[in-house]
């Protein structure tokens, strides 16, 4: 077959009607472009929603123990071997962090709440939000540290602010109450205002020290990587006989349930964008091959066979899906430039909040997505050229050459 | 081929249905065509000599009857064999020039060669060479639509006999064309037929046309009423 030849004529019929083939071009690029856009704006959103719910004490494992989630209580607690480490590859580890955890009530002079109470040693937070967040005044300065950070959403609620003090009650691990008085060292800061408005921090030696036992509650890690996850929580499930071993997926599962509908979005939006394209492609098509029936006719007449007429009409539309698609990636790409940082939605915090999204949309382009918009633009250009092409080798030359 | 006979129908009949009401195009017509010939098929419209052409160029299909071009039976030949046997064997020359728009004189004398394969720089000397013994060499970069209507059939002559075919097929080549170039377009046709030795089989209703072939075929309704050489111009 000419394909030299076919790739010729397919090329000139398109600078031939330059108008029409211009314009479906421009819709071409628009469509790609924006689902380009809107695919690093999804994964932007899903990035986001699996780091917000590690980051949320989580880690991508966490060993809890028996029964503790169904009641968050000292009595579930578990001792950690003062030289423990995990046992991976240093390049595979972000680090851990080791908590004890119990629900209390903190009170102020004009307020009263219930929070979640976590002693932590800030060393090892670097993995958690409690870790990375702004603060106004000091953060605690180690395990030992005697005072409260608590978030600036419930310095609110409480009327209470840096410097002052707040009493806390919980349960020891003898059962009985035990009441504290605390001095707030700083107020911490987060996207949203639900984990501001739950979570206490002070060092977990001294949260040991005031329920009285010398064990944690939880242990966090996090890794580099998502794909090592599962060889190495099945590692931690053989380390840690008698304690739950969970990823983030069962802890959040309302933030797994969206990382995975992330994943359908994607193909969702492609489908819509490029069905509403290629109905405008099938078109332009059938209205460039029935203006050429009978030139088409007079190709096959001189000997040009069947099969050629459909490959040239193919190669059209095929040439101009991967010029669209090319622009489009470019285009599409220069409009993420263009974004930089992120869409600011602090206007919508309380929603995006709820969702466990960060209030800036922040564009992720995967060079995986960007092949998979191409090769399917590609593929639908092609399947979208066999109709139009198929309708005009049906017609006989002879007929085609009257017309 | 070594045979002497190019075209051969025995028997050819061709009914089209028009509104139900059936037309019958050729009856039973007997037609033999040797090499170098320049036959003339003449007769009114209706006559049935553009459905003798078509079905001996393999463009339409007889209901009765066999062809045979260069020995080859026409009435086995699926669609792809009777493309490749009319690229092959056959030139075609139309009444509206039929030149590809968006190729140059040029690519259109070459598009042909192409088809069959033959490689850019024989391609590119044959097309050039041809367009020089049809005095069109100047034409070589210009598109059809740049054209006259006698340029642009020349164009067509060079691109049909370019690749030597065994039979060049040309339906009422001078419909649209004026006196003068028909006339030139005739003494081409002749040179081709005479220096060349191209088989040429026209149907036509124009007394020029005929007058310049050797042989004239009359058809009526379908049928031969007449086949006679016709006196030379």
């Amino acid at each position: 077959m000419p394909l030299k030849l076919l790739l010729q004529l397919s090329t000139r019929n398109i600078l031939r009607h330059k108008r029409r083939n211009g314009l479906l071009l421009a819709a071409i690029i628009v469509a790609v472009g924006a689902v380009t856009v809107s695919n690093s704006l999804i994964r932007g959103m899903q990035y986001d929603m699996a780091d917000a719910a590690v980051s949320n004490l989580t880690g991508h494992v966490k060993i809890l123990a028996e029964g503790y989630r169904d009641d968050p209580n000292i009595d579930k607690n578990f001792v950690l071997a003062e030289n423990w480490q995990p046992d991976v590859a240093a390049e595979e580890l972000v680090g851990w962090a080791a908590r004890v955890r119990v629900p209390a009530v903190i009170m102020s002079e004009r307020g009263t709440r219930g929070i979640q109470f976590v002693g932590i040693d800030p060393d090892q937070e670097d993995i958690s939000f409690i870790g990375q967040a702004a603060y106004d005044g000091e953060r605690l300065t180690d395990g030992s540290d005697g005072r409260v950070v608590i978030g600036r959403a419930l310095a609110e609620q409480l009327e209470t602010t840096v410097g002052r003090r707040l009493v806390i009650i919980t349960q020891g691990a003898d059962g009985l109450n035990r009441e504290a008085g605390f001095r707030i060292a700083g107020l911490y800061d987060t996207d949203g205002t639900s984990l501001e408005k739950i979570f206490v921090f002070t060092g977990v030696n001294t949260l040991q020290k005031m329920v009285g036992a010398d064990v944690f509650t939880e242990l966090s890690i996090r890794l580099v990587r998502e794909p090592f996850l599962f060889q190495f929580k099945t590692s931690m499930i053989e380390f840690f006989t008698g304690l739950e071993v969970l990823d983030w997926r069962e802890l959040e599962p309302q933030a797994a349930a969206m990382f995975v509908f992330a994943d359908a979005a994607i193909f969702i939006w492609f489908f819509i964008m490029m069905g509403a394209l290629i109905f405008g492609l099938v078109n332009t098509l059938i209205t460039s091959v029935m203006e050429r029936v009978r030139e088409l006719g007079m190709l096959r007449a001189v000997g040009m066979r069947p099969k050629s007429v459909i490959v040239q009409v193919v190669l059209e539309s095929s040439i101009l899906m991967f010029i669209g698609v090319a622009c489009g990636l470019i285009a599409g790409w220069l409009f993420i430039l263009w974004l930089g940082e992120g869409i600011d939605l602090s206007r919508f915090a309380e929603g995006m909040d709820a969702f466990g999204m960060r209030t800036t949309m922040r564009p992720i382009p995967l060079a995986g997505d960007m092949l998979l918009v191409a090769g399917l633009s590609l593929l639908f250009g092609v399947l979208a050229s066999l109709y139009p092409a198929w309708r005009v080798v049906k017609i006989k030359p002879l007929e085609a050459l009257r017309r | 081929m070594s045979s002497d006979i190019v075209v051969s129908c025995k028997g050819v009949s061709r009914t089209y249905q028009e509104e139900s009401v059936p037309v019958h195009a050729l009856r039973g017509v007997d037609f033999e065509f040797a090499r170098g010939e320049f036959v003339s098929i003449a007769g009114p419209s209706g006559s049935g000599k553009s459905t003798l052409l078509n079905v001996i160029g393999g463009l339409d299909r007889p209901d009765a009857g066999t062809i045979t071009v260069d020995g080859v039976e026409l009435n086995g030949l699926n669609e792809t064999e009777l493309s490749d046997l009319r690229l092959h064997k056959m030139g075609f020359v139309f009444q509206s020039y039929n030149l590809i728009p968006v190729l140059s004189a040029l690519e259109n004398v070459e598009f042909i060669m192409q088809l069959q394969g033959v490689g850019p720089a024989e391609r590119a000397e044959r097309a050039m060479s041809m367009l020089d013994s049809l005095d069109i060499v100047d034409l070589a970069d210009r598109r059809p639509g740049d054209m006259s209507g006698g340029q642009q059939q020349r164009v067509a002559i060079a691109r049909s006999i370019v690749t030597n075919p065994v039979l060049l097929l040309a339906d009422e080549p001078s419909a649209n064309l004026d006196s003068a170039t028909t006339e030139d377009l005739l003494q081409l046709l002749r040179r081709l037929n005479e220096e060349r030795g191209v088989s040429i089989l026209t149907a036509t209703h124009d007394p020029i046309v005929m007058s310049y072939a050797q042989r004239q075929v009359n058809l009526r309704d379908g049928a031969i009423v007449e086949d006679s050489a016709a006196k030379v111009a």
